[in-house]
């Protein structure tokens, strides 16, 4: 560290910067160049395609989570929270026969309450994020558990398989669509809105965001109603991609969607997060799940090389705080 | 004997638990007046301040700002009027920018779509930022879009003063001010102090450094214990009184 300390604050943290911009993006070229180098057929169109749109449920779930980590939160249930809007979405479909648009609008609607459940837990009985929604993932698996008790829908309406199966135009996935449209309406409301600035504020000083007159609580609660808005509707897409619910949907999910948010460069301790970014870290998740499987890699490898990528993402990141004042 | 003050709080008590953190303090501020309070820790500077700045309220007292009773429930409340905090960790947001931090909970929004969605200026706060830096402050920044933490002492002080200005302040309150900033940026603040004072700009400034308080300012209130101990003239006094206040023994009343 002797020629780092050499350096100007200033000319520090202007690397800290270009490495947080294009840090994530880099990282996914090189996994790209290797599984390549190991089996071309990872860089052909069609497989790329099936990368993106593997991830395109990570993405969706993965903005929700930026607006959520940058805030100084963080949502454990989310998992547990698709398997209930799911499994409700299933038999409402199946056993009550509801049409399809009012399944989905109860749908979207029961995702944001248990959110705001969330939030309140947090804001007004001041429980650490962390545990108020380690909680509420497990209860809600257990309600996922009660209400399908073990039985799996399936053979949904074709048009919500469309969501999940479509093309639009013959040549673009309907998931990639969805999850693109999401990602932009995502970055408007994290970059250009109040609501995204105060999360931002929020997670970088709470206490001088309070002073400044901002209704925290409001802000931190609408944060997880928003997360649990985008968890219903990737759990629909989901639905329409492999035409199943049941009660073990989704597990590991929050794991994944955390992940891919850390990977983006999101800071772990809040205050700066990169929407962007995040849909970078879903893709590199998907990118190692599928290139593993092209290089002949057993599917159980797969979790041990995500998790010591993890590993990796948050050091990258404290180490860049630490010498790099970003 | 003077004017009507800017600001007076008339018997101020807080509690918090069993501790009186407050005991019927009484406290007053005229225009345009440098005013230095001091006290040992724990005298209760930073509770009637936070009183006076809305972020707690009193168990006792009433306030009134410029001979009106008032009553603050939030921050928001006392900025309306006028009185505006900079906290002793600079209440500014490390991670976000110079810009973010002036305008932070009264953002400038411009309107698209027919009023429907509204979306953050950034180039117009970037700009009035710059401008209230420069023509106010007489303070050039480099790069603005930089988050705050890395910018220096003097230059995070002078974005929080900016933000109170910007919000057109009457009363400025500062919690050791000082304390972030070296010997350059010390001048830089008085300096500051001074200009701000010329403008008809109240200042209160909270600080334990009594050397600073007697560079700065023209009155001193003492706090201990929670109760108001001292009322002194700053040019009629000396710090051996002062101090003396602060730490009690015997009366020096």
């Amino acid at each position: 560290m002797k020629r780092l300390s050499s350096m100007s604050r200033e000319r520090r943290t202007q690397i800290g910067r270009f490495m947080e911009k294009v840090g994530p993006f880099t990282a996914l070229v090189v996994l790209a160049v290797i599984f390549t180098l190991v089996n071309p057929r990872f860089i052909l169109p069609m497989n790329l395609v099936n990368v993106i749109r593997q991830a395109a449920i990570y993405i969706i779930l993965a903005v929700g989570m930026t607006f959520v980590i940058t805030g100084a939160g963080i949502d454990l249930s989310i998992g547990s929270m698709l398997a209930v809007c799911t499994c409700v979405a299933g038999a409402l479909l199946k056993d009550y026969g509801w049409p399809l648009v009012p399944v989905i609008f109860l749908t979207l609607g029961l995702g944001t309450g248990i959110g705001l459940i969330n939030g309140l837990i947090i804001t007004r009985l001041f429980l650490p994020p962390f545990i108020a929604t380690l909680g509420m993932m497990v209860a809600l698996r257990g309600v996922a558990l009660v209400h399908s008790s073990g039985r799996i829908y399936h053979a949904f309406p074709t048009s919500l398989l469309t969501l999940g199966r479509g093309m639009i135009f013959g040549v673009l996935p309907a998931p990639i669509a969805i999850a693109f449209a999401v990602v932009f309406i995502g970055y408007i409301l994290f970059a250009w809105t109040e609501f995204g600035r105060y999360c931002m504020a929020i997670g970088g000083n709470k206490e001088a965001t309070r002073l400044a007159g901002v209704n925290i609580y409001r802000f931190e609660t609408l944060n997880y109603a928003l997360m649990g808005f985008l968890t219903a509707f990737a759990g629909i897409v989901l639905m329409g991609r492999i035409d199943s619910a049941q009660a073990i949907i989704g597990t590991n999910m929050e794991i994944h969607t955390i992940a891919a948010v850390i990977i983006g460069g999101t800071s772990l301790f809040g205050g700066r997060g990169s929407i962007g970014g995040s849909v970078i870290g879903a893709v590199i998740l998907a990118v190692i799940a599928n290139g593993l499987i092209l290089a002949g890699v057993s599917f159980f490898w797969q979790q041990v090389v995500t998790g010591l990528i993890i590993i990796l993402a948050v050091t990258l990141s404290i180490f860049r705080e630490r010498y790099f004042y970003v | 004997m003077r004017e009507e003050p800017l600001v007076k709080m008339v018997n101020i008590s807080k509690s918090f638990g069993g501790l009186k953190a407050l005991d019927g303090v009484n406290f007053e501020v005229y225009r345009g007046e440098v005013l230095g309070l001091v006290g040992d820790n724990g005298a209760g500077k930073s509770t009637l301040i936070k009183i006076l700045t809305g972020a707690y309220l009193p168990d006792e007292g009433e306030i009134f700002i410029e001979g009106k009773g008032v009553h603050f429930r939030e921050p928001r409340d006392a900025e309306k009027l006028g009185i505006a905090a900079i906290y002793q960790d600079l209440a500014l947001v490390p991670t976000l920018d110079a810009p973010a931090n002036m305008f932070l909970g009264r953002e400038l929004k411009k309107l698209i779509l027919g009023r429907v969605i509204r979306l953050l200026d950034r180039t117009r706060m970037l700009q009035e930022t710059r401008e209230v830096l420069r023509q106010r402050l007489h303070m050039e920044i480099s790069d603005l879009s930089r988050p705050v933490h890395v910018l220096s002492g003097g230059q995070q002080q002078a974005i929080a003063i900016a933000r109170a200005l910007h919000a057109r302040a009457k009363i400025l309150i500062m919690d050791e001010p000082t304390s972030a900033l070296g010997a350059e940026g010390r001048e830089e603040l008085f300096r500051l102090i001074n200009q701000l004072k010329a403008e008809g700009v109240s200042i209160i400034i909270i600080s334990h450094n009594l050397v600073h308080i007697f560079a700065v300012s023209e009155r001193i209130i003492i706090l201990r214990n929670g109760r108001r101990v001292g009322d002194r003239i700053t040019s009629e006094s000396d710090r051996k009184e002062i101090v003396h206040l602060i730490v009690g023994g015997e009366d020096v009343k």
